[in-house]
């Protein structure tokens, strides 16, 4: 998934770069830790040691979830708060910092599911004695019916897996009607057989996301179930104000035996919804009365992270993982100059990458990117780059291939870019302006900006353009980003490069159909390297997500799944009597 | 005095209707597309012109306009069937992006904004009349001329900038106030001070300042009316000619001034609200504009326009008891 992300941290980065400049030379610059440059603790720490059970946990947060629908949840840190705390799904992620992370077990069913015909039907079995919040079963019709309500157009806006994967499903517009789906089939409770369009190697990935967690049919609300999401996980809503206020308090029929992740330390969540962001990172940073029991939901805010980096007592409280996505920047091949390869491939070593670093806050928060798909997808470590040279550029190999291209001396062409990205854009010019590339620079609103280059007649030259992966699989990376045929007139949103590549797609294609995740998952790296050599973006940044918490806080780690968000499953507090101050 | 009040209440319901109209027409007209919006990331041709068929944007605009102005005096169903969303008496549209018919969102957050604007209101009123009423029977003395400068000072600052001054001041600095927080009146009286404080001296600050200047300005004209001298003349108290006399026919531009400033900010303040995390109707608007929630946009300008409408009718009917010549 690329927008929400990406226009949460386009709006970060020119005043971040400034602030961490300062802090960067305050430090002398050498700290930096086996992992790279972090800012705050090491990946893989967990902030304050191991929780005590009990207390009041409160999460102080800028804005509302967009939603706690589970068929309707498809924002990276609503589906952690969800799928850790309310609902459970077929499998789920380990809670886990690092690498281990990105493993998943069994949640609601017994095993990672079994597949049969070649990968295209995969049968879940779920675990015995699973109950909702009012003791009834949970059943696996259940979980079939809430697949089924991912369908609705009244319930839109949810992860569309289910929809490209499932079988039969033409015209299928939800189960309200009363009509349901036949590609899922549940022959007794405990059993719910999945039949595919095609093969999905991945699919015990697929199923972590919310789509796949129960909701019984007499619960049902239409869009209203959004406010009062039916709890099969350890915690319940007690009450809801959209805007202001949630608060969950423990789900008295939740057994600990049946989940093996979610360790439910706090009695009570509390989130404070619509507070103003700076204010947010001054009451953590004082961590004072209740406040010292608060987590942040949104990044540290540009202005915060002086107050934060220099006073090592405050900063071993900042989370800094890495948000697993790539930034890249995007060549529009569909038009002169970059429908010429060669000359694609000039920006390859053209392009500055430090000053990229650089003008996006830092090495503190940001590594250099050596390949599209970013390190979670290719086993933990960055890939080794395609094409070689230092990160800053190799300005003769560049001038070479221009020439060989007939543009020895550069050419005129243009970027647009958000308003908070210009430093970056100004950056770039400055490196293209080595080898002869003027760079014309357009700014435009963050609000505007993915409806101004996803225009693909009016598409500028070049644009910068992320995608995070919704799992840990390059099947929900590459195809997103570089398969033609996704290729949209207006809203083009993933392949802002417009690159369409007969031979690519055909790969594409065949990687899917993999019944091996395994071999899969080596076939998507060799293929971005292939797509590396024919260039249609050059990748630049993949950026971390900085978090503060209360010095009360305890197992706090950012999760590798869900963009370095905190996992809502392992954290608690050091000393819960604090909490109630 | 009945025939008026029918009179001026349709004038009012057609100010309203017209208001409504449009700003619906603006809306339809916007680029930004709420179905979408709602459909999501991936959402491929179909889905959209099913969302769209949902939410009812596939109707033609009279229809509707129509159906919008139906639901708000008869309540209405969204949608048909089993998808059916009861919405009722009075229906202002639904939140799909909230889950809640509008009217329901906008009455929790009204208390907030009215406490918000109440007590700002009350603080700008005794620091405005105050500093305005003292300069002017201070007129050219360093008093007047001290409040004024300060007046104008007050005022050229915007109320985001005051507003972090006083946080970083009352706060984060001596810790006197707690960061603002809304805590309901009817859960504890003193919490819902304390934490309103700060949000309504901000706000009271800008208008004091305006209000200094307008009751100074005011005051001084009345005062060189002939009937003051009168007053004076036939031995009235001094007190008496300036309360009784001067203040009354002085505060009736005042007035005037307040309705509307009271009626704007009861709908609710967006800056203060977001620079404080208040969750009033300020606040539910910005984040409306930003989701691209039509119904709740649409919802909050008409409750703006209601207010400042309700307020121009309040104000003429009090004209009535400051001016006894109204009266006649």
């Amino acid at each position: 998934m690329s927008r929400r992300t990406r226009m949460l941290s386009a709006s970060l980065s020119t005043s971040l770069a400034l602030a961490l400049l300062g802090a960067c030379t305050a430090q002398g610059g050498g700290d930096r830790d086996p992992d790279g440059r972090q800012p705050g603790v090491a990946t893989g720490t967990v902030i304050g040691g191991t929780p005590k059970r009990g207390g009041t946990l409160t999460v102080l947060s800028n804005q509302d979830f967009a939603h706690l629908d589970p068929a309707r949840n498809w924002v990276m840190p609503t589906m952690d708060f969800g799928t850790r705390l309310i609902y459970r799904t077929l499998t789920t992620f380990r809670a886990e910092p690092g690498k281990k992370g990105s493993e998943i077990v069994p949640d609601l069913a017994t095993d990672l599911g079994r597949s049969s015909d070649g990968g295209r039907t995969w049968t879940f079995t779920l675990k015995p004695g699973l109950v909702y919040e009012d003791g009834t079963p949970i059943r696996a019709r259940d979980i079939k019916y809430n697949v089924e309500r991912s369908f609705a157009p009244d319930l839109a806006g949810g992860p569309d897996y289910a929809q490209r994967y499932l079988a039969d499903t033409e015209g299928y517009a939800g189960p309200l009607d009363g009509k349901h789906l036949d590609s899922i089939r549940t022959p007794d409770d405990r059993t719910i057989v999945f039949s595919l369009r095609r093969p999905v190697a991945e699919f015990s990935y697929t199923v972590t996301l919310p789509t796949f967690s129960p909701v019984p049919a007499s619960r049902e609300k239409g869009v209203q179930y959004d406010l009062r999401p039916f709890s099969s996980g350890p915690y319940r809503v007690e009450s809801y104000a959209r805007g202001k206020k949630l608060v969950l308090v423990r789900n008295t029929h939740w057994d600990a035996a049946t989940d093996p992740v979610r360790k439910a330390y706090p009695d009570r969540i509390v989130v404070i919804q619509g507070l103003k962001g700076g204010q947010i990172d001054d009451r953590i940073i004082e961590s004072a009365g209740v406040d010292a029991s608060a987590v942040e939901w949104s990044d540290l805010q540009p202005s915060s992270v002086a107050k934060v980096l220099p006073k090592p007592g405050i900063r071993q409280r900042l989370s800094a993982e890495r948000t697993g996505c790539t930034d890249m920047l995007a060549l529009n091949t569909s038009r002169a100059p970059f429908d010429d390869p060669k000359l694609r491939l000039a920006m390859q070593y053209a392009v500055d990458k430090e000053a990229q670093v650089t003008a996006n806050g830092g090495p503190a928060l940001n590594d250099v990117a050596t390949a599209y798909l970013p390190p979670s997808l290719t086993g933990g470590r960055a890939a080794a780059p395609v094409h070689d040279g230092p990160a800053t550029g190799d300005v003769k190999k560049a001038e070479k291939l221009l020439a060989e291209a007939g543009r020895a001396g550069g050419f005129d062409t243009t970027i647009t870019v958000s308003t908070g990205d210009k430093t970056r854009a100004e950056a770039l010019q400055q490196s293209l302006s080595r080898v002869g590339i003027r760079l014309r620079i357009e700014t435009v609103d963050p609000s505007v900006y993915y409806d101004t280059i996803g225009d693909t007649a009016g598409a500028p030259d070049m644009a910068i353009s992320g995608w995070c992966p919704d799992y840990p699989s390059a099947a929900t990376f590459l195809p997103f980003v570089f398969d033609g045929r996704t290729i949209k007139p207006k809203g083009n949103q993933g392949n802002v490069s417009q690159f369409r590549d007969k031979a690519v797609e055909r790969r594409m294609d065949e990687i899917a159909a993999m019944a091996d995740a395994t071999a899969a998952n080596k076939a998507w790296t060799a293929l971005d390297r292939e797509i590396q050599r024919t260039s249609p973006a050059v990748p630049l940044l993949w950026e971390r997500k900085p978090l503060l918490v209360g010095d009360n806080i305890a197992g706090a780690f950012g999760h590798p799944s869900w963009t370095g968000q905190f996992d809502f499953a392992a954290i608690g507090l050091k000393d819960p009597s604090r909490s109630r101050g | 005095m009945i025939a008026y009040l029918v009179r001026r209440l349709l004038g009012v319901a057609g100010v309203l209707l017209a208001i409504c109209a449009v700003t619906f027409v603006i809306f339809y007209l916007l680029p930004a597309d709420p179905a979408a919006a709602a459909c999501g990331k991936t959402c491929s041709p179909e889905r959209l012109a099913e969302v769209r068929r949902f939410m009812g944007l596939d109707q033609p605009l009279w229809r509707q306009f129509g159906d919008y102005l139906t639901g708000i005096f008869a309540g209405r169903e969204l949608g048909s069937g089993p998808h059916a969303i009861p919405c009722g008496f009075p229906c202002l549209g639904y939140s799909y992006e909230n889950a809640l018919p509008v009217w329901d969102l906008l009455m929790d957050r009204l208390p907030v904004s009215v406490s918000l604007a109440f007590g700002a209101a009350c603080l700008w009123l005794v620091l405005g009349l105050g500093a305005g009423v003292t300069a002017a029977l201070r007129k050219g003395g360093l008093l007047d001329r001290t409040l004024m400068v300060g007046a104008v000072a007050t005022a050229s600052l915007p109320v985001y900038f005051t507003a972090v001054m006083l946080l970083y001041g009352l706060v984060r600095l001596t810790g006197l106030l707690p960061y603002p927080a809304y805590v309901p009146l009817t859960d504890d009286p003193l919490a819902w001070a304390a934490n309103l404080l700060l949000p309504w001296i901000a706000l009271a600050l800008l208008y004091a300042a305006m209000y200094a200047r307008q009751s100074r300005s005011s005051m001084i004209e009345t005062m060189a009316q002939p009937y003051i001298r009168t007053a004076r003349a036939k031995g009235l108290p001094a007190r008496t000619v300036v309360v009784k006399h001067g203040l009354r026919s002085a505060m009736m531009p005042v007035l005037t001034l307040f309705g509307m400033d009271l009626g704007a900010l009861l709908a609710g303040a967006v800056i203060t609200e977001s620079i404080f995390g208040i969750p009033g109707v300020g606040r539910l608007f910005f984040d409306a504009l930003q989701r691209s929630d039509q119904p709740v946009v649409l919802g909050v300008t008409l409750l703006a326009a209601f207010f400042i409408v309700a307020a121009n009718v309040v104000i003429d009917l009090l004209y009535a008891v400051v001016d006894p010549r109204v009266r006649n």
